[in-house]
Parts: C-alpha cells; sequence; structure tokens
C-alpha cells in the first residue's frame, strides 16, 4: 500500500508538460482573439441576429 | 452570378422531426430514472422480473437520457441553427431523414435489447455491437450532411457555434469508435479488445469525453445560438468565446483519467486527468459568465419570457457543474466521493439543470417559429421552470448529503483505525434511505414540469401550421474553398502536427528517440518561426484562412483532440501488459466462471458493485487487501464499476458459502437485512448458456487472455465437472439445484473473485504468451 502512496517525482513531468502544452495554445488563441478587427468581430457576432421570413411547409397537405 | 439574389427554403421539417422525438424521448428517460430511484428504496418495484432490475434498466436511463433526449435535441439545435448560420439549406433530405429515422430506430432497438440483457457493460457504451456499427453508420450521415451543407453555404465566416459543432462531430466519431472496438462471439454478444486497467482508461476516456462532446460541445454552441438570438442582443464577447471554444477543446479531452483517482491505474495518469480537470474551472466559467453577460441589459425579461428564464437558469447550471467537477477531481475530495451518491448529484446537476433547461428554452423559442404561431401557454411554462428548479434543487441536495454521510460512515474507523465503526455495509445504506427518497421527489417534480411542456407544446403545435424558414442571399457571399490539398498540406496543420507527433515521441520514446524527438521538437518550434517571419504572411492570415475553411478547421481540431488522447491511450495499450501487473496477476477463469461472469455483467451487477478496493484504511478493512492491476488484467471487459450502491465484490471469493450466495440471490433480505438489492428468481430457474462457450473462449485467447486451448467437448466436461461439484456443496446445505442453472455458474465466478498468484513483474514478462 505505502507504493501507492509514495510521492514519485517523476510522475510530475507530464502534467508539467500538460500544462505547457496548454499554456502555449491559450497564449497563442488569447494573443489571436485579441486581435481580431472590429468589423469582423461585429460581423460574427451578430451573425445570430440575422431576420428571417417564413414559409407554410409545402410537405403538409392544406384543406 | 454576382449580385444575384437567391432565395433558401430551410429544411425545418427535420428540426421539427428531431424535437418532437427529443421531447418523448426525455419524457421516457427521466421516467426510467424516477422508477429506478423508486426501485433504491422500494425493491419490490423490481416485481421479481428480469427485465425490469435495477441493473437492466439503469443502462436504459442514461442511454436514453443522453442519446435518446440530448442527442435528439442538439440534432434540432444543430440542424436549425447551421443552416442559418451558413445561409444553406441542408445540404442533403434523403440523408436528413436517413439520419432522423435511423436515429430513432437505435433507440428503439437500445430500448429493447437492454432490459433484455445484452450489454457490455460499458457504461454509456452498453449497447451491443450490431448496434454500435449502426451508431457509427447513423453518425457517419449526419456528418456528411453537416459537412456537405457547410461546404455549400452562403456565408464566408463560421460562427463560433458550427466550431463546438464541428468539434463534437469529430471527437464523438473518434471516442465512439475506440471504445466500441469489440470482437463478437455471436450475433449479439462480444468481447472489448481491451482488458483490465486498459479497457478502464479507454472507457472513461470515452465516458466523460461523452459528457464533453456530447453533453457540453454541442449545447455551448446551441447557447451561442440561441440566447443572443432569445436576448435579441449579440453575445457579449465574441473574443472570448473563441478563447472559450480552443481551451476546452484542447483541456477537455486530458480529463478522464479522474474518473479512476485512487485506483490501480497508474498514478501518472491520475495526476494528469486531476490537473487537467482542475485547469478546465477556466474555460467552463469563462464560457458561462460569456453566456450570462449575453443577457446584459436584458435581464428584466426574464420575468417575462421563460426562454430566457430557462436559458439564464441553464447556464448557471453548466457553471454549478462545471465548478462542481473539478472539485471532485481532487484527490483527496474524490477519495471521498467516489463511488457514492455525491457524483450522482453533480452528474444530475448538469443533465437535469444544463441540458434540460437548454432543451426547455430551445423548444419553447423554436416551436412558435417552427408552426408559425404563438407560444400556447407562458404561465405553464412558467410552472415548469419551477417545478423543474425545485426538483434539481430537491434532488442534488439529497444527493450532496447522501453522498458524504455515507462516505464516512464507510470509512469510519474505531481502536485507532484498526476496526471499522459500521462493520455491516447495509447500516451505511439505512441511512441515507430518507435523501435517496428525497432523490425520488426531485426527480419526480422534474419529470413533472417535462410533462407540461410536452402537452405545452402539442397545444402549441396544434394552433399553428408547419412552416420554413426563408431567407434571401446574395450570390457572391458564397464561402473560400482551399482545395483537398492544401486542407492538409498548410503551414499550422504541418507544424501543429509535428509538434503534438515529436512530444508524443519525445515523452513516450526510448532513451535515443527521446534526445532525437526533443531536438526535432525545439527545430519544428524555430523553423516554424523563421518560415512566418521569412513570409509575407503572418500568423493571423494563416489562422483567418483556416477559419474560413471548415476542412482544415477540423483537421486542427482533430489534432488538439487527439494530443490528449494518444497521451493516456498509446502508452497504456501498447506496453506489455504483463509487465505492469504489480505483484499479482489474475488466474483465468474456468469455463464455469466465465459463463458466471457473462450473466454477472447480463445483468448489470456492475451498475451496483465495484471490484476495486481504494488503498485506504476503511476500504482494506471492509473489503479486503486493496486491488492491484495485475488483478483485473484479464477481464474484458473490466468490471471496477462507478458506484458502490452494494459494497465492492473484488475480494468476494471465499468471504461467504455457496449456500450464503445462493440464498442470496433467491432473497437478498434472507442473507443482508435491509437490503434494496433485487431478488434473482430466474437464476434459479433458466439453465445457463454453454452452447456459446467455445465461441467466447476462442475469442478471450484471440484477446491474449491466457485460457487453455479446449475443444468443445473439454469445455462441456470442465463446465460439468466444476457445476456438479458446486450443486453437491449445495446439497449438503439443504439447497437442491440441477448443476446447469444459471446461478451455479454466477456462484463459481463470485468465488473466483479476488483470486490470483502472486508473481514478480519480471517473472511475469517472460510468461505472458498464453499457454498452450
Amino acid at each position: 500500500m505505502i507504493s501507492r502512496l509514495e510521492f514519485d517525482p517523476w510522475q510530475l513531468l507530464f502534467p508539467a508538460i500538460g500544462f505547457c502544452l496548454f499554456a502555449a495554445v491559450f497564449i497563442c488563441v488569447v494573443i489571436r482573439a485579441g486581435q481580431m478587427r472590429r468589423p469582423s468581430v461585429d460581423h460574427l457576432q451578430n451573425l445570430p441576429l440575422e431576420e428571417e421570413s417564413s414559409r407554410a411547409d409545402s410537405h403538409v397537405r392544406t384543406k | 452570378m454576382n449580385g444575384q439574389k437567391l432565395t433558401i427554403e430551410f429544411n425545418d421539417r427535420i428540426v421539427r422531426l428531431f424535437m418532437i422525438a427529443a421531447i418523448f424521448w426525455g419524457a421516457v428517460g427521466m421516467l426510467a430514472g424516477v422508477f429506478i430511484a423508486a426501485q433504491l428504496n422500494f425493491h419490490f418495484l423490481n416485481f421479481d422480473t428480469s427485465w425490469l432490475t435495477f441493473g437492466r434498466l439503469r443502462p436504459l436511463h442514461t442511454n436514453a437520457v443522453i442519446f435518446a433526449f440530448v442527442g435528439n435535441m442538439m440534432f434540432a439545435g444543430i440542424y436549425h441553427s447551421t443552416q442559418r448560420l451558413v445561409k444553406a439549406r441542408l445540404a442533403s433530405d434523403f440523408l436528413s431523414n436517413l439520419h432522423f429515422w435511423g436515429w430513432q430506430l437505435i433507440i428503439v432497438a437500445a430500448a429493447i435489447t437492454l432490459p433484455l440483457g445484452f450489454t457490455r457493460s460499458k457504461e454509456y457504451a452498453e449497447l451491443i455491437w450490431p448496434i454500435n456499427i449502426a451508431v457509427a453508420v447513423v453518425w457517419v450521415v449526419f456528418a456528411i450532411n453537416f459537412f456537405w451543407t457547410l461546404a455549400i453555404r452562403n456565408e464566408k465566416t463560421l460562427y463560433v457555434a458550427i466550431w463546438f459543432y464541428i468539434s463534437t462531430v469529430i471527437t464523438v466519431a473518434m471516442l465512439y469508435i475506440v471504445n466500441h472496438l469489440s470482437i463478437p462471439t455471436g450475433l449479439l454478444h462480444s468481447y472489448p479488445v481491451f482488458g483490465g486497467v486498459q479497457d478502464a482508461l479507454v472507457q472513461w476516456w470515452y465516458g466523460h469525453n461523452a459528457v464533453a462532446f456530447f453533453l457540453t460541445t454541442p449545447i455551448l454552441g446551441i447557447m451561442y445560438y440561441y440566447l443572443p438570438k432569445a436576448a435579441e442582443r449579440p453575445v457579449y464577447s465574441y473574443r472570448l468565446s473563441v478563447v472559450h471554444f480552443w481551451s476546452l477543446v484542447f483541456l477537455y479531452i486530458w480529463a478522464g483519467p479522474h474518473h479512476l483517482l485512487h485506483t490501480a491505474l497508474p498514478h501518472w495518469l491520475q495526476s494528469l486527468g486531476m490537473l487537467f480537470s482542475l485547469m478546465l474551472w477556466a474555460p467552463s466559467w469563462g464560457g458561462m459568465l460569456n453566456g450570462l453577460l449575453t443577457l446584459r441589459g436584458a435581464w428584466d425579461k426574464l420575468r417575462t419570457d421563460p426562454v430566457l428564464k430557462f436559458f439564464a437558469a441553464g447556464v448557471t447550471f453548466y457553471g454549478m457543474a462545471t465548478f462542481e467537477g473539478p472539485l471532485l477531481s481532487i484527490k483527496s475530495v474524490n477519495a471521498l466521493s467516489h463511488y457514492t451518491d455525491w457524483t450522482i448529484g453533480h452528474v444530475h446537476g448538469g443533465a437535469l439543470g444544463w441540458n434540460g433547461f437548454m432543451a426547455a428554452g430551445l423548444f419553447y423559442w423554436l416551436a412558435p417559429r417552427l408552426w408559425n404561431t404563438k407560444l400556447y401557454s407562458i404561465p405553464a411554462a412558467n410552472m415548469h421552470f419551477w417545478l423543474g428548479t425545485f426538483g434539481i434543487l430537491l434532488y442534488v441536495a439529497a444527493m450532496w448529503v447522501s453522498g458524504p454521510t455515507q462516505a464516512l460512515m464507510l470509512s469510519s474507523t474505531v481502536e485507532s483505525g484498526t476496526i471499522l465503526k459500521y462493520p455491516n455495509f447495509v447500516e451505511t445504506l439505512n441511512a441515507i434511505r430518507p435523501m435517496m427518497l428525497f432523490r425520488v421527489l426531485g426527480g419526480g417534480l422534474f419529470l413533472a414540469g417535462w410533462v407540461v411542456l410536452a402537452w405545452n407544446i402539442w397545444m402549441t403545435i396544434r394552433s399553428g401550421r408547419p412552416s420554413n424558414g426563408v431567407i434571401e442571399v446574395h450570390a457572391e457571399q458564397t464561402a473560400p474553398n482551399l482545395g483537398m490539398v492544401a486542407t492538409f498540406v498548410n503551414p499550422p496543420v504541418i507544424y501543429a502536427t509535428l509538434v503534438v507527433v515529436f512530444a508524443m515521441t519525445w515523452a513516450f520514446g526510448g532513451d535515443f528517440l527521446s534526445i532525437a524527438s526533443l531536438v526535432a521538437l525545439v527545430m519544428t518550434c524555430l523553423f516554424a518561426w523563421i518560415h512566418l517571419e521569412n513570409s509575407e504572411a503572418t500568423w493571423g492570415q494563416w489562422y483567418d484562412k483556416l477559419l474560413a475553411n471548415s476542412f482544415p478547421f477540423t483537421v486542427l481540431v482533430v489534432i488538439a483532440v487527439f494530443a490528449g488522447g494518444i497521451v493516456q491511450i498509446v502508452p497504456l495499450v501498447t506496453v506489455d501488459r504483463d509487465s505492469v501487473v504489480e505483484d499479482r496477476i489474475q488466474v483465468p477463469y474456468t469455463p464455469l466462471e466465465l459463463a458466471g461472469r457473462d450473466i454477472y455483467v447480463r445483468e448489470g451487477c456492475y451498475n451496483c458493485h465495484s471490484q476495486m478496493i481504494r488503498p485506504f484504511v476503511g476500504e482494506v478493512l471492509r473489503y479486503g487487501d486493496y486491488s492491484r492491476l495485475g488483478e483485473s488484467v484479464y477481464d474484458h471487459p473490466h468490471q471496477w464499476g462507478s458506484k458502490r450502491t452494494g459494497p465492492d465484490l473484488a475480494r468476494e471469493g471465499g468471504r461467504n458459502s455457496n449456500a450464503w450466495h445462493y440464498r442470496h440471490m433467491e432473497n437478498p433480505r434472507s442473507t443482508s437485512i435491509g437490503s434494496n438489492m433485487p431478488a434473482y428468481p430466474w437464476l434459479l430457474e433458466h439453465d445457463a448458456d454453454t452452447a456459446s462457450l467455445p465461441s467466447k473462449i476462442r475469442v478471450q485467447r484471440l484477446l491474449g487472455v491466457p485460457m487453455e486451448d479446449m475443444s468443445p467437448e473439454e469445455i462441456q466436461r470442465r463446465y460439468d465437472e466444476q457445476a456438479a461439484s458446486i450443486a453437491d456443496e449445495l446439497r449438503a446445505a439443504d439447497i437442491y439445484v440441477a448443476p446447469e442453472k444459471e446461478v451455479v455458474a454466477l456462484i463459481a465466478y463470485l468465488q473466483k473473485l479476488g483470486l490470483s498468484k502472486p508473481v514478480e513483474p519480471a517473472v511475469a514478462q517472460r510468461s505472458a504468451s498464453p499457454t498452450p
């Protein structure tokens, strides 16, 4: 049981590598997101708000 | 064609179908949940009927809620929002219909096979192999339809919701295929290719990311589209949504091992899982805040608009669940919470609060628009909201009390940690019975709210007529196309791939390979930098070019999720498993024990009993010595379990007599007063399946299990001998049972649990080849 509970320093290597990888990705993405041009951001964030009209489904028979 | 206007009518019929299916299957899944919760309180609700037991119905509940309810809801949201975001009708009506009817057929097949006991026993991956193939085919149909629609789009840019959908399509396919790799032994049965710790790791890599990429990322995409739509204002920060997406996609895939903390899983993987789970706090809360802050200036609408009410509460529950998840991944917290109701409460906070409420908000928003009418009753929607909210709070609060209560009782010791304070497991079970009753009440309230939704939507449908959305687009908005070669051969994809490959070989290669990979890694980064400096392009241009092209973007997503997957899976599945057995190795099953194990799997015993003793004083005192890696190394599939409604069975062999087990199966209350376990009278009546044993043993040997090569006659002879010996022992205790009955095989299996032989790792390596 002791072998399960004792601390193995080498085990820190993998989380450390993982953390460094994530930090690199995170920093790149934050920089890139910060550099996005305002018109591009405005266009993208307004995409869900565009209007549409509606038309009766032609598959449905009318009485 | 330049400047020409096109009128596009969306395929909203398929959205209507998926929405109605989601409402129906949601009710079925929730009803199953309330019923099995009641079974935990009142054992007689199992009705002594095989297809109504908790062990068989619990997979039905989880699969119905995840794949039938959330699956259909997700497809409705994805198909509806994607058409509008890319300004194109779904590429193929045929594929859309095939997707819908194929998915419903799969759900029906699951609803029939699971209660009948056809299962792979891997949580949320229980469906048998023919259905697995059907799922893969239908998912491919969905993927083709989705990506084809992106390819013919009339909007150059891809909104962040589409990114989340892409990550879902790709990652779910990858997870599903890897975790369902099996070798059939017959038309309805198979053994997974992974065994023991490998199977456990692959399973929870899948299980955790099913939550991530089936229950979270598509719903986040839905949040990013419908929340601004309902609030009538853009998302709070589009930039934050970009950071949210990449951080989440990159991080989530690494966190699976937090489901196996303190088990026999190697420690470096446990540490990795814990760390990445903790880092998940940041993107999850970034996303939650982005959602809630989208409501800035619109909070007053919550008083009158049930859609926003559900969305706001749903996003809040997302924040709660994603706070609690990393908390439970901290090893010391997990030591208390794992195997208890605390985890169940956490899961339902997410499933009911996040998925359930987002689904409700989506349907209340969609129904009036899809049928060109008004929502039938806003007061009824409000009533649904409060029924649901009280239901969730009651449920989660009950589990928060129940989980730690039982965990503390189970681990309590006296006499300086040498004696258990509550040696009888049932004592701890009875202590939480009131909480289990509150859970039924909470779940019942949520279900009642869902029934109100179903009625409200039905009345809305009756008051309107089906209609499809129509837009006009300019033809010149056609999306750019990189082409197939440039999709893969472009600087960001090439450099990202090389970095991942060299990082992997650096971490897991041999001495020389590690050094060479490290050098190559540094060189790659350096070369990428020089390339960038000497080209006219900028990182931003590279990035933007990819964002406007769905396929290269998809390749980048694949790289992001592969990185985490490869780090966890590859080292463990490629290692010589006999060399990492610690100091004990499992003794392979005899034909009778294997038959008994398949009955154990069929009845879903893993739903309530774990087979993994953690290295804690309370557990070792209660269940015996802690479990070693080697003790389950030949288990295809593993049976480590994730919840202890009953005690751990890793060392059950020899603990009780054969007669005790027989009486326990016949009526658990006769041996364990106060137990809530169902009775299994059919095991005493039905003959065990011996005809399939030769095929099963052949597959076991194929998978590397060192079982002897036996002819069908030899298998039957050994089976009969061992069964007769158990029947004789039972007869001595005045129990008369024919040796061919299922209960005899199950007793043989239970008595085998924990049997292993001591071994030195070096010796194990030499004896890795199967016995001739």
